[in-house]
């Protein structure tokens, strides 16, 4: 599995005001699902490439194979698309013929497949940008910043920390019981996952009611209070971010214009 | 202040929830900007004396004071006392509350209702006392368990507590990473005169990094006293699932079986180098 979160903490990006980089992913994700247009989402998608490989320095490969994940549904649910049911066989580039109508795969059916295929995709890379660049708990500054409730960014925040702990306890049960011949039929798998999954319940109880100790100790008062972290902020990225997505509107307008509507 | 002992408890006992007496009439005292240990076996009782230090816990009768002074168990008197006796506990995935090194050392001054700037200068300063600067824009995840105990004693540092109590503090660590911990906490305590008080089954640091040593054993003082005093009592420790420094059971066979005649007994490599070398000279003489 690639890790996502490991290349956030690594990214020339990472010192950026979160707020920046979360305004620019959403607006630009907005924009490419406005648009819905091929040159746009391509566009998007060389965007978001670019900036992550070259400014936030993360390896080039890594994004092609996080893209890689949501393509192969994409695949999957497009090929449905073009598929059309008529009574005019002219319509279709090649089909079959099923009790007197036609099933067919149109020239703008392949387009508008594409078209949701990019689309889709270009949106993923916006999301993919902010994941790569943007580490968890500067994302969960840049929510409480925008005033999200909380009590939801302190649990997103204890979820995210625990989730490792979690699963390298999960991870030495299983090799302790591994080793153990504990999943060497099926039936004797069943019953070693059962009781991986009581003892990770009573560890985590536990865990947590030692972590609650930890935190009275440190004059814990209800609320997770920590200081933030300083970021680089200013108004330039804003602007840049607002630019860009003005010039994205502008070459669809002018796209529009001269392919005469054509997406 | 009495004396000049920080921490007190007076016929301290706590009860379990289910009845069995943890702690059973434990008499300790701490004194001011020393290292004192509390040795046992598990289960002895070691922690929960430690949750009792700062009133986590609350004895079932006895009582335990600061400074001379009973705990206040007010809302406001706990803040108080913990702002001044700071626990660091053995497993430090419990402590660590957040994913951002640098945001779980800053929690503890946060409580304190410090000013940002303040904040931000103690916790560099703890960053640097614990050796872990360098990791302070590292995920808490990908810490080490060395580092990562090191970051927990870096959070309760930056509270700049008066009695810095550990639970454990070498358990688990390599052999490097406990006399770097023994160190820093040695640092620790003559830059800012902090008391420390740790629990351990780790005989062979006692005699080093020790002023004062307790024993407990089924929630009672067995023992107390300078470590040399303590590891006289060779069979009190074994009874209670403890054994001597290597050193000193060495320097003990030495006597028993080989016949050597020790004036003293010898804990620490120093020690031993040094009681050899009376032996030796004593030879020459005759």
């Amino acid at each position: 599995m690639i890790n996502i979160d490991q290349y956030a903490y690594i990214s020339a990006l990472r010192r950026k005001d979160p707020l920046q980089k979360v305004f620019f992913a959403l607006l630009t994700l907005g924009v490419c699902i406005w648009a819905d247009s091929t040159v746009i989402s391509v566009t998007v998608l060389a965007i978001m490439w670019g900036i992550t490989v070259f400014t936030g320095r993360i390896p080039s490969r890594v994004f092609a194979r996080l893209l890689l994940i949501p393509m192969l549904f994409l695949v999957v649910g497009v090929l449905t698309v073009p598929v059309n049911v008529s009574q005019n066989r002219d319509e279709f580039l090649f089909s079959f013929s099923l009790y007197g109508i036609y099933v067919g795969v149109s020239g703008t059916g392949i387009i508008n497949a594409a078209r949701l295929f990019f689309k889709a995709l270009g949106a993923s890379s916006c999301l993919y940008y902010l994941s790569l660049n943007t580490p968890m708990v500067s994302l969960l500054s840049a929510l409480s910043r925008l005033k999200l409730p909380k009590l939801l960014i302190e649990l997103m925040g204890l979820v995210y920390r625990f989730i490792f702990v979690l699963l390298e306890t999960a991870n030495t049960i299983f090799t302790a019981q591994n080793s153990r011949l504990g999943y060497s039929s099926l039936s004797s798998g069943h019953h070693s996952l059962a009781s991986l999954a009581t003892t990770l319940f009573m560890r985590a109880y536990k865990r947590s009611e030692e972590l609650y100790t930890a935190l009275e100790s440190r004059g814990y008062d209800g609320e997770l209070k920590v200081i933030e972290e300083k970021y680089e902020t200013g108004w330039t990225e804003y602007i840049a971010a607002v630019l860009i997505n003005f010039l994205l509107i502008l070459t669809l307008v002018l796209s529009r214009r001269l392919t005469g509507g054509l997406p | 202040m009495k004396d000049n002992y920080i921490l007190e408890t007076e016929h301290l006992k706590y009860r379990y929830a289910d009845g069995v007496f943890a702690l059973k009439d434990v008499n300790i005292r701490v004194r001011q900007g020393q290292t004192t240990a509390v040795l046992g076996g598990n289960g002895a009782g070691k922690s929960t004396l430690f949750l009792n230090f700062n009133g986590i816990l609350r004895p079932a009768s006895g009582s335990v004071s600061f400074k001379g002074k009973p705990l206040d168990y007010s809302h406001k008197g706990l803040k108080e006392l913990r702002k001044s006796v700071g626990i660091v506990f053995q497993d430090p995935d419990s402590q660590l509350f957040s994913a951002s090194v640098y945001q779980d050392v800053s929690f503890g001054a946060i409580n304190m209702k410090l000013p940002e700037e303040e904040v931000r200068r103690r916790v560099e300063t703890a960053l640097v006392k614990t050796g872990i600067s360098h990791l302070k824009d590292k995920p808490t995840h990908s810490l080490s368990f060395g580092q990562k105990k090191r970051a927990a004693i870096a959070g309760v540092l930056v509270m700049e507590p008066e009695v810095l109590i550990l639970d454990e503090p070498t358990a688990g660590l390599d052999p490097a990473g406990t006399s770097d911990i023994m160190r820093l906490l040695q640092g620790a305590q003559s830059e800012l005169g902090i008391t420390v008080v740790i629990s351990t089954h780790d005989i062979d640091i006692v005699p080093i990094y020790c002023g004062h040593a307790y024993v407990l054993d089924k929630g009672e003082v067995i023992l107390e006293g300078s470590p040399k005093e303590v590891f006289r009592e060779k069979t009190v420790l074994r009874n209670a699932n403890l054994r001597l420094p290597r050193i000193g059971h060495l320097m003990e066979i030495l006597q028993d079986k080989d016949k050597f005649e020790f004036s003293d007994t010898a804990v620490t490599i120093s020690e031993a180098r040094s009681t050899l070398k009376q032996w030796r000279d004593g030879q020459k003489r005759q």
